[in-house]
């Protein structure tokens, strides 16, 4: 069992309400739970085909994926519920309790992240913290702590364990 | 009784009065009645003047905050916990307080301006006289942003300054604002937002139009010389004179005394950021050689002065590094203060004779001084070059770490980790030290274009590794290549050019202007820029650029050995390639949407904003792109951009400015507007999206351009022509056709021509529209009429009487 609550140490940005570390079979079992999950991959996913076949992986467990910047181009025909959108938009969406999301099926409860630029996340999530009531699951590399869960900083090969480990238990 | 005018008189009868009247109540009204132009009804508009045009803006644009930090700490009731849009103890929210964050930004960006542009004004006035009239090349719209804002039609440097007292008591206005206890709404935050980036645009006006009318700066002109860049044109053998900022008044008197002095072989200048820009454009305008040579940007700073070339440092204002005189003095570097906004603690030397001057700095009396007698600065600044290359060379200065040191360096690391967090773009400086160790610096060199030589890995490192002066040392191969080619910054579109072109930019024939500005921190290097510039020249868009984004552009060089520059020409037409020029030209973007509204669409101009404003949001398919977004003063500028409706783009780490302004397709009632026929409603295409919004990748962006230059004024022809651009990069970059292509399909006519069947095919199948097959029409399906006659607008009164 990977750990991933120990190093939960920031470098830039402050607030007094941060994300709690999560391990992965707790994540897994929460992304499983959720009613209206959307796993949201960024461009960062491309620069290791691991991260690709994770993405993927998570997606077919019937998690719809947004996906921002060119992260679509790893996802179309692999046979996923992905559609793009650019992330900063989606951070706006999300905020509105009447939008439908991208599928048209109503908004989501629980949004997951991964494979995003640490800096920019951080900021779509202090948005949604301060502004919606989302959960929001970082499971990045890095501690994103403007989520409300996050792995902490894991090594790149850490880091692939413990997606392998939440992937078990979603 | 006779009309009063401004200027100084004498009384006869009264020995030693001179009697001066500066301005005249109501003088623009009687100027503006006397030249029959009609003055719009928001001349020097207050804060509230153009609230109105603000929150349809922001009805349709809603602010998005994302905070950087969740306290506030502005004065001493808090700190304050805001999370949770929590309110604090003065009763501000979150969203307020952000919005609150992004004023202090913008107006912070706009006084840079400014401020500039009161000293070089001071400065040039002060060289020439009041009456000193503005030549900034073919046209009668000579001020476009201050004639649209002030209903001011300056003719005379004299003019301007009336132009600055209003933009000052305007941004001091805004900063009271900023103070506890003020404004409490955060749309009305924005509204001053809005308010501060057009005054920002004003300000850029007068800094420009001052010094292209007296430095012999290029006026208007397509034909304007291609000039050395990179930090591999430097002839380090030479005495080396570096100049740092955007304020190039001071320079002039350097470059006039190495040119009357005969020092132009004898010695390198060269400059970084935007003065670097101006310095090229001075004393050009009559076909001469520009007399200095760029380095490159901010992000080049650091890099140049580590690696010990320059011999003098001298800088202006803005964009400066604050350790410069600390970095220098290392490396027994002398720098030159030279503007009363960056002094760095040095003796004012600006009444001490030059000798004087030359003797202290180059024994090393003192690291610097601050010199703001313009004829001094003249002479010490390259005698001071010449006298310390020989004195630097004698006592064999050493800047960076040998190839051996760079390896003891490498096995130093103990890969902790600190660098790559606090890099802001998290570069993987870990895995360069590991090959390190086995004299594999190619790691090192692949680090170099990406990073933007801010040194936090140096301040990070718990081991005290010089990882800048490694990454700089692996990579001096590279940096004796970096030599490219820039054009030197033409100024503004000329009326004649306007009247060529904005036919085909209101019906869309051409794709759009995309105008690629702003600074150098970009998310993944810099020849990022390069490609999306080519990609929408190949595409025929009108390609603008300026500031450090003019630079970096002219670094890369196609498999012809040719930089974009040389590629294409510069003229203000379709597929060409403009650099407008330094910072405070942005101006000439706005300005130019402004002149296709008063030149082609014969708006009147003189304190219209709002009109104008209107019809650029409606019309003009032009989107700006500040791609390494870090300044102030970019997001001042890109506010100026949003209340004219035009949007902006910034890369990723623009997400840190808080707050973008971004619409909701999905919301059909936000995409109306009035037809100016009639009054009635009518729907339009969720484009722009946004006012001003991030892109994470290049390959995001490119696509992101495309169908954010679609207007509701395209004919069927430009509709195509966009449509087929957006849906071509979004294959290309993205790999599939985008979701919404159909919604920006009003007639069979409107679809990109070569895949009209199959996309009929689909609008059937797929979105049930009915098709003609035998005429090859859409009979029904599009949410959108196409009527080239229609007159959208957003402002109800601008509507034929009676509606």
């Amino acid at each position: 069992m990977v750990d991933t609550t120990k190093n939960t140490q920031i470098y830039t940005t402050w607030g007094r309400k941060m994300a709690k570390p999560v391990n992965p079979n707790v994540a897994g079992k929460m992304i499983a739970k959720a009613k209206r999950p959307l796993l949201v991959v960024g461009s960062e996913i491309l620069k290791d085909e691991k991260l690709v076949e994770k993405t993927i992986a998570i997606a077919k467990k019937g998690i719809p994926v947004a996906a921002t910047g060119h992260s679509i181009t790893a996802l179309v025909d692999k046979d996923v519920d992905a559609k793009y959108i650019n992330v900063h938009s989606l951070g706006h969406f999300l905020g509105d309790k009447n939008w439908a999301g991208l599928d048209g099926q109503g908004p989501y409860d629980t949004v997951i992240f991964l494979g995003h630029k640490k800096y920019y996340l951080d900021q779509v999530l202090a948005g949604l913290k301060n502004f919606t009531d989302l959960k929001n699951l970082a499971i990045e590399r890095h501690f994103m702590q403007n989520a409300t869960l996050s792995f902490g900083n894991l090594k790149p090969e850490v880091h692939l364990e413990a997606l392998d480990e939440l992937i078990e238990n979603i | 009784m006779s009309d009063l005018e401004t200027g100084h008189f004498s009384i006869d009868d009264l020995e030693n009065v001179q009697i001066t009247i500066g301005k005249i109540v109501g003088a623009i009204e009687k100027k503006a009645k006397e030249e029959g132009v009609e003055v719009g009804p928001t001349p020097k508009p207050g804060i509230s003047g153009l609230r109105d045009w603000d929150y349809t803006l922001l009805s349709r644009y809603q602010p998005v905050y994302t905070p950087v930090c969740d306290q506030c700490c502005y004065c001493t009731f808090g700190k304050c916990d805001l999370s949770d849009n929590k309110e604090g103890a003065c009763g501000i929210n979150m969203e307020a307080h952000q919005a609150r964050e992004t004023l202090l930004r913008v107006i912070t960006g706009a006084a840079a301006h400014a401020g500039h542009g009161r000293h070089i004004l001071h400065h040039l006035i002060h060289l020439y006289g009041e009456d000193k009239p503005i030549e900034v090349g073919p046209s009668n719209l000579i001020a476009p942003n201050t004639q649209a804002v002030t209903g001011i039609k300056p003719e005379t440097l004299g003019d301007l300054e009336e132009v600055m007292d209003y933009v000052e008591e305007q941004l001091t206005q805004l900063l009271a604002t900023i103070h506890a206890g003020q404004e409490g709404a955060a749309i009305d935050f924005e509204s001053k937002i809005l308010h501060g980036g057009m005054l920002d645009h004003v300000g850029m006006e007068v800094s420009d139009l001052a010094q292209i009318s007296c430095l012999g700066m290029p006026k208007s002109d397509p034909e304007a010389p291609l000039v050395e860049i990179g930090m591999g044109c430097i002839d380090s053998s030479k005495p080396v004179l570096v100049v740092i900022g955007h304020n190039v008044a001071g320079v002039t008197n350097i470059m006039d005394y190495i040119h009357d002095h005969g020092l132009e072989d004898k010695m390198e200048l060269a400059g970084l950021c935007c003065t670097a820009i101006d310095m090229t454009r001075y004393q050009t305008d009559q076909g001469q050689k520009p007399q200095a040579k760029v380095i490159g940007t901010l992000a080049k700073e650091l890099k140049m002065i580590r690696s010990g070339v320059p011999d003098v440092i001298v800088v202006d204002e803005q964009c400066v590094r604050a350790d410069v005189l600390d970095e220098a003095k290392k490396l027994s570097i002398p720098v030159i203060t030279t503007n009363e906004k960056i002094m760095y603690g040095l003796r004012n030397r600006s009444k001490d004779s030059a000798a004087d001057i030359i003797e202290d700095l180059s024994t090393f009396k003192e690291p610097g001084a601050l010199i703001l007698d313009f004829d001094v600065l003249g002479e010490v600044a390259p005698e001071l070059a010449i006298k310390m290359s020989k004195i630097r060379e004698e006592m064999g200065i050493k800047a960076l770490p040998s190839e051996e040191e760079l390896q003891e360096l490498s096995a130093k690391c103990v890969q902790c980790g600190a660098c790559e967090m606090d890099c802001p773009d998290n570069l993987p400086i870990m895995a360069a030290m590991r090959a390190g160790v086995d004299k594999d610096f190619s790691k090192f060199e692949y680090l170099h274009d990406k990073c933007i030589a801010c040194g936090r890995c140096d301040q990070a490192c718990p081991k005290d590794i010089p990882v800048l002066n490694m990454i700089e040392k692996a990579s001096q191969k590279l940096i004796r290549e970096e030599k490219g080619l820039m054009r030197a910054g033409r100024g503004q579109i000329s009326d004649p050019e306007i009247r060529e072109e904005g036919v085909n930019l209101v019906l869309g024939t051409t794709p759009g202007i995309v105008a690629m500005v702003g600074c150098s921190n970009y998310p993944d290097g810099t020849k990022d820029l390069y490609t999306v510039a080519d990609e929408m020249l190949k595409r025929n868009y009108i390609v603008v650029m300026s500031g450090c984004s003019a630079m970096d552009l002219g670094m890369y060089k196609n498999e012809d050995g040719e930089t974009l520059y040389e590629k294409y020409p510069a003229k203000f037409l379709a597929g060409n390639l403009i650099n407008v020029g330094s910072c405070v030209s942005n101006s000439h973007i706005t300005g130019t949407a402004i002149k296709v509204a008063a030149i082609f669409a014969q708006r009147n101009v003189s304190g219209n904003y709002e009109e104008i404003a209107d019809y650029i949001t409606n019309r003009i398919g032009a989107v700006g792109v500040a791609w390494g977004a870090y300044s102030q003063k970019a997001a001042s500028i890109a506010s100026g951009c949003n209340r004219l409706g035009i949007p902006v783009v910034v890369g990723p780490h623009g997400s840190k400015y808080r707050r973008a302004l971004i619409g909701k397709p999905y919301k059909e009632d936000d995409w109306k507007v009035y037809d100016a026929r009639d009054g009635s409603e009518m729907p339009i295409p969720a484009s722009p999206e946004f006012l001003l919004t991030t892109a994470e990748t290049i390959e995001e962006l490119l696509p992101m351009l495309a169908k954010n230059c679609i207007r509701p004024s395209d004919n069927n022809m430009g509709r195509m022509i966009k449509l087929t651009h957006y849906m071509e990069l979004s294959q290309k970059y993205l790999g599939h056709r985008p979701d919404d292509w159909y919604k920006f399909v009003r007639t069979e006519t409107d679809l990109p021509l070569a895949k009209r069947e199959e996309l009929l095919k689909i609008l059937e199948a797929e979105h049930g529209w009915e098709i003609d097959w035998k005429r090859k029409k859409i009979l029904s399906g599009p949410s959108m009429k196409s009527d080239v006659s229609a007159q959208p607008t957003n402002v109800k009164r601008l509507c034929k009487e009676g509606c």
